[in-house]
């Protein structure tokens, strides 16, 4: 393994050749602001909140700092006069976009943004169209939900907006979602997204609702096992169990 | 009489014009007078010739006489007096435009006569359906050289001592990039062709894929030779119809030639092109969107922090190259490394196409060499601004490209130079405004094409080009204030740095530079809530100055919404409530009259 050495806000920092910067940055306990990257879900680069001045053979560049790759030695900035100004436009502009969402407004705030007077707020959604949405259900492997149009007209979608017969209801999009913007309604036992209704299974354990049948028969197909419907939790119980008897 | 040759332009500016309704004339006027002509003349159709504003274009060879604005009417006529006879007709020679004399041979004309052709060297010579046209001119040479004679090394190191940078706008030397993607030991690799032109105005890859398909076929088997390559694309936008065709007829007749396919001319090497068409998205003309477009992905561009000589299509090494550069390798490989760098300017070696429009009078395609001033470009080449007016600035690489103003016009264009003044050489899109062109609509004009053309990515491009374009609309609505100045500069300082793509980070420039060079400009519109230029709307009133109507009556039939009365011999009035502000009056009125305020 090759190791480089990495400097970010003066602190040294050891790294495997190859490491993402923010990687690096958050195991050494600094934090870089950031809306698109999840800890279970590679950044995509489109929040841009994540900007740091990194300079390689006396050369600087910024750079997005969850997608850039660590090669060689360097030195990293991520607070600098430029980046915190460049980062609170850039919070300004998810501001007018997406009014009145929560995580937004209190961004904004902490960045000292209270007029947006200037700008125009029409879009009447949350979404800030990071992309970790679609990204998921590709993980998922359903692909029911992707971007589309381009420019100010894009957003994420069914294909022609209509219930997908590739989604399965299992809601890993709206647990990703960093502004909590993809409604997930659940109620007598019927869970409903992206414009689909799902009939949700009980526990075999505990008798709560927890998951959609095309989920569980999504994941019985894919792993081959059939095992019976048991929630989270009640899982964790039996399996704390098990080790207790071992 | 010598054996003749009737070429004629049937470029997409010339076809348009009727062009290929002449061709027919020429050859049914010369089938029925097979008798009469002692050696029938050769007629052939050709790629675009450059100055398409007077087409269509016929040049008749050996005698080297060109004719412009021909009609099918005029056909019998050459036939008798030119090709017969051997006499010119003047009316239909090359009006100088300064001298106002008419010159015989387009080659002496100040659009020409002032340009070096490389990439565009066969346009409007050869007849790009026929390859044996391309071969009696030289073409397939460089291939065999590159092929018997030179080694791998040897071709990149060619590319490389002339210094060719990449002619689709981002100017990276094409040697350094193809030397990179053989030095790693991964395979397969892949060659693209970028065809995907789409700013507004430009018009070069689309001529030279029409006029020469094969130079860039032949660029791009040179370069296949060098990597050990077997597999090339070709992205052509859809649009480009013509364009389409003739690469796909090149493409065939070289493989039954043997220019391509398996073991090309006999040797070990194959390489075989496939064309991909575009689904006319402005942004997959960035090179990493138009690999995700090829792929079948979104046309979404990546971070380039590895490059894609090294992580390209499919996550394999590839080489992109715009059809200009490509256009460029074969006469490189001819000639030599050392005849091209004496060609242009320091750092920047050999010719770039540009796109000469807007109020100029030479509108059309011009190759010249690097380092030319913008002077001698719009003035001596263009013929200056339409109708004698004021030149106000030009705007250089298209929709992204930023606007140079008069006091610049000594600075040679090159892709260093246009940078350091806040523009950029694009893919060479020239577009001359003068004092009836508004700079705050010119560039809100602009944004609001990114706007729609961005892939909607990443915010600061997607939101921060939208909330530009708000602003600058509300300027040229007469809403604007004075802060908005500096909201636009905080906003597009943040777009360019901190975007994905070149279309962000470029998408700024007609802002700040417009805001640089024509402050003033905002100022009036903000301030004093008026637009000199007399374009935006809300800001501007048309009159009649009543001291200087005649009453003649022909702005009054001009005017579609019929704002205008008056009598005859009587000054007219212009209802501002009916007034769409076409500036049709203007142009009209023999006595100028018209007014704006």
């Amino acid at each position: 393994m090759e190791y480089v050495k990495v400097i970010i806000d003066g602190k040294e920092c050891s790294a495997e050749k190859g490491e993402f910067l923010m990687d690096i940055a958050e195991r050494n306990g600094i934090l870089i602001p950031h809306l698109c990257h999840h800890e279970s879900l590679r950044g995509l680069a489109s929040c841009r909140l994540c900007l740091a001045e990194v300079t390689e053979n006396g050369r600087s560049k910024i750079v997005t700092s969850c997608i850039f790759p660590v090669m060689r030695d360097l030195a990293a900035k991520t607070n600098t006069e430029e980046i915190k100004s460049m980062r609170k436009t850039l919070i300004g502009l998810l501001a007018a976009e997406a009014p009145g969402n929560d995580k937004i407004s209190q961004m904004a705030e902490a960045y000292g943004i209270s007029d947006h007077s200037r700008f125009l707020s029409d879009k009447g959604n949350e979404c800030i169209l990071c992309g970790l949405c679609v990204k998921a259900c590709e993980e998922v492997g359903c692909n029911a939900i992707a971007a589309i149009n381009r420019g100010t007209t894009k957003k994420v979608a069914t294909p022609y907006e209509e219930p997908s017969a590739e989604c399965i209801g299992c809601g890993a999009c709206a647990h990703v979602c960093p502004t909590g913007c993809i409604e997930m309604e659940e109620s007598c036992g019927v869970r409903k997204i992206w414009g689909k209704e799902f009939e949700l299974l009980k526990c075999n354990v505990c008798g709560k609702h927890f998951m959609t049948k095309e989920e569980y028969d999504y994941i019985n197909k894919k792993s081959d096992i059939a095992d019976q419907p048991v929630c989270k939790s009640c899982k964790q119980i039996e399996i704390a169990r098990k080790i207790m008897e071992v | 009489m010598s054996e003749r040759i009737v070429k004629i332009c049937c470029g997409t500016g010339c076809v348009a014009n009727g062009s290929r309704k002449v061709l027919e004339a020429f050859r049914t006027e010369l089938d029925k007078r097979k008798m009469e002509v002692e050696v029938v003349p050769y007629v052939k159709a050709t790629g675009c010739n450059g100055l398409c504003e007077r087409g269509p274009i016929v040049k008749i060879e050996p005698d080297d006489i060109a004719y412009y604005h021909v009609k099918p009417g005029d056909v019998q006529e050459i036939v008798e007096k030119t090709i017969m006879g051997g006499e010119e007709i003047q009316r239909l020679l090359y009006l100088d435009s300064k001298t106002k004399k008419r010159i015989r041979s387009h080659k002496n004309s100040d659009f020409i006569k002032r340009q070096t052709k490389i990439a565009l060297r066969n346009i409007g010579e050869i007849d790009p359906y026929d390859i044996h046209d391309y071969l009696e001119a030289g073409g397939y040479q460089a291939l065999r050289k590159a092929l018997f004679e030179m080694s791998g090394e040897d071709v990149i190191n060619e590319i490389k001592a002339s210094g060719l940078r990449g002619r689709g706008g981002g100017g990276f030397p094409t040697g350094v990039k193809w030397e990179t993607c053989h030095k790693i030991d991964k395979s397969p690799k892949y060659i693209i062709c970028n065809g995907d032109e789409g700013d507004p105005g430009a018009f070069m890859d689309r001529s030279v894929m029409e006029g020469d398909p094969h130079t860039v076929l032949e660029g791009m088997i040179i370069a296949s030779v060098a990597l050990n390559v077997q597999n090339g694309f070709i992205y052509i936008r859809d649009e480009y119809g013509l364009a389409l065709e003739n690469m796909r007829r090149a493409i065939e007749q070289a493989k039954e030639l043997n220019y391509l396919g398996d073991h090309i001319l006999g040797s070990g090497h194959s390489f075989d092109i496939e064309i991909v068409r575009g689904g006319g998205a402005f942004v997959c003309g960035e090179s990493s969107a138009l690999m995700a477009s090829i792929e079948g992905k979104a046309g979404e561009p990546r971070a380039k922090y590895i490059r894609s000589a090294e992580f390209g299509l499919w996550g394999q090494p590839t080489v992109l190259n715009n059809v200009e550069t490509w256009a460029n390798v074969p006469v490189i490989i001819e000639k030599g490394s050392e005849w091209f760098t004496k060609i242009g300017s320091l750092g920047n070696a050999g010719t770039k196409v540009f796109s000469l429009v807007g109020k100029v009078k030479n509108t059309g395609l011009v190759e010249v060499p690097m380092g030319i001033t913008l002077e001698e470009l719009i003035f001596d080449i263009g013929g200056g601004i339409v109708g004698d007016r004021e030149f106000k600035a030009v705007q250089t690489g298209g929709p992204s490209g930023g606007c140079i103003p008069k006091e610049l016009m000594h600075l040679g264009v090159d892709f260093d130079t246009l940078e350091s003044v806040g523009s950029m050489m694009g893919s060479g899109g020239m577009i001359v405004t003068d004092e009836r062109t508004c700079m705050v609509e010119f560039a809100r004009y602009y944004v609001a094409f990114l706007a729609e053309e961005s892939c909607g990515k990443c915010v600061s491009c997607r939101e921060g080009i939208r909330q530009m374009q708000k602003l600058l609309t509300d300027i040229c609505e007469g809403k604007g204030q004075e802060s908005d100045l500096n909201l636009l500069e905080e906003i597009a300082h943040t777009v360019q740095q901190a975007s994905l793509c070149g279309l962000g980070k470029t998408a700024p420039n007609p802002v700040l530079s417009t805001l640089k060079y024509f402050r003033d400009e905002y100022l009036e519109h903000i301030r004093d809530r008026r637009c000199r230029s007399g374009v935006c709307k809300a800001l501007t009133e048309f009159y009649i100055d009543s001291d200087q109507c005649a009453g003649c009556g022909l702005c009054k039939k001009g005017c579609a919404p019929e704002a205008i009365e008056g009598t005859l011999k009587e000054p007219h009035v212009i209802h501002r409530e009916k007034c769409i502000q076409c500036g049709n009056c203007i142009d009209i009125c023999r006595f100028k009259a018209v007014k704006v305020r």
